[in-house]
């Protein structure tokens, strides 16, 4: 299996696209396919596959739950006596949570995957430090050299900032978080008018590599995250402004 | 955490696979419900610990073959009525790709269809999709193959718009 001069499959394709690959394993067919152009194209044109296949999905998936799957009230109605009081109050809690739409990650006491999670630890974090009047950060914008080489190193890939100056925002800072798939980072803008937003990141660990652009929705935190090779982003701000969605693209198109 | 909120939890992916796969909401829902109503049946304290996520969609493979057996299920749409569908719909998918990518969706062996969902969509190893179907990985890694290839003639325009006109 680690003969490196095995021949690249079909195999070895989907799992680059899927991000599947071992790092050496990525780095042969990524060679392979800078001197193969039909197979570049080939493996291009699925990643747009499934681009728009996760968009198609997203943008049905914006619809409301319906009442019709809430789940409380099958428990109910089965009335097996399995379940305690608690948990269906568990269950009416979540349900209301997601009746009133206010998005998968303010989902209560579930323990959320791939793309979700990094959306729920951007909105913790943003909770937690953004608004702290003390130490919001670890390393200021004046150490920059040093914060982008520590967040380098943590994360194991190059990391700098964007810059965000033409949205109004000057980096604060930046700040080293712990998350249950690793160390993520977070950095720290504000506007002229103290308003803050915490750009997460962290890599993504085998669920999720590339996920669409999804909306960040938790009490005090609203914004958007997103995943794209391997490192998924969260930009976060306290309360849901109109310009958020726009820096969020513009911030996708540049870390 | 309660078994329950973790049920609850794993709905909006539930409904976005049952809904790309029967390109239907009414057939999508009927389908989720009766997968969560089969996994409350089944549930019990040890799933608690573990990732849902696998075994409900297990569960909902093995309905969506029984019902496609027993007939419930519409025939697979044309392309036409799935546009008369999305005519209808409040709001249409954004973009050309999005509109391509679901018509050749369409056209797609239903066995090819769930296996480049379960991968490109929702995310699956490709051995968790061969043990949720019940199939080979071989035979995984070839329908996603054919299935990718398909997709691809229809985002590169290629499949767009003259072979759907003949009839």
């Amino acid at each position: 299996m680690t003969d490196p001069g095995r021949p690249i499959s079909d195999d070895d394709l989907h799992g680059y696209v899927d991000g599947f690959l071992d790092a050496d394993r990525r780095v042969i067919v990524e060679h392979y396919l800078a001197n193969h152009s039909e197979a570049a194209a080939r493996v291009a044109a699925w990643h747009a596959v499934g681009g728009a296949l996760r968009d198609a999905a997203a943008w049905e998936a914006r619809e409301p739950v319906p009442g019709s799957l809430n789940i409380a009230r099958f428990a109910e109605k089965r009335g097996t006596g399995r379940w305690t009081p608690a948990r269906i109050a568990a269950g009416i809690i979540v349900a209301l949570a997601i009746g009133a739409g206010s998005g998968w990650v303010a989902r209560g006491p579930g323990i959320p995957t791939g793309i979700d999670a990094v959306a729920l630890e951007a909105a913790m974090a943003h909770r937690v430090f953004a608004s702290d009047p003390m130490h919001p950060v670890e390393f200021g914008a004046d150490q920059r050299a040093q914060l982008v080489n520590w967040a380098t190193q943590r994360l194991g890939r190059p990391v700098t900032p964007p810059d965000l100056s033409k949205a109004g925002y000057r980096l604060v800072g930046g700040r080293l978080i712990a998350t249950a798939e690793g160390p993520a980072f977070m950095f720290l803008y504000d506007d002229v008018q103290g308003g803050r937003v915490s750009l997460f990141i962290r890599p993504m660990q085998k669920r999720d590599m590339n996920a669409a652009m999804r909306p960040v929705r938790a009490p005090g935190a609203a914004g958007f995250a997103w995943a794209k090779d391997g490192l998924g982003v969260s930009l976060v701000a306290s309360d849901p402004t109109a310009t958020l969605h726009a820096l969020a693209n513009d911030v996708r198109g540049e870390v | 955490m309660s078994v329950l909120a973790g049920l609850e939890e794993n709905i909006p992916s539930l409904r976005r696979y049952a809904w790309t796969l029967l390109r239907n909401s009414s057939d999508a829902d009927d389908l989720v419900q009766d997968c969560l109503v089969r996994a409350l049946d089944r549930i019990d304290t040890s799933h608690a610990k573990g990732d849902l996520r696998p075994w409900l969609f297990t569960i909902m493979h093995n309905l969506f073959v029984s019902r496609w057996r027993g007939g419930k299920v519409r025939a697979a749409m044309t392309a036409d009525d799935a546009e008369a569908d999305l005519a209808v719909s409040p709001a249409q998918p954004a973009s050309v790709e999005m509109r391509d990518v679901l018509r050749g969706l369409d056209t797609l062996p239903r066995d090819h269809r769930q296996v480049i969902l379960l991968v490109a969509v929702e995310g699956f190893q490709y051995d968790e999709v061969a043990d949720m179907l019940g199939i080979p990985i071989g035979t995984v890694m070839s329908r996603l193959s054919r299935a990718r290839d398909r997709l691809r003639d229809f985002v590169e325009g290629r499949e767009r718009p003259l072979l759907r006109r003949v009839k």
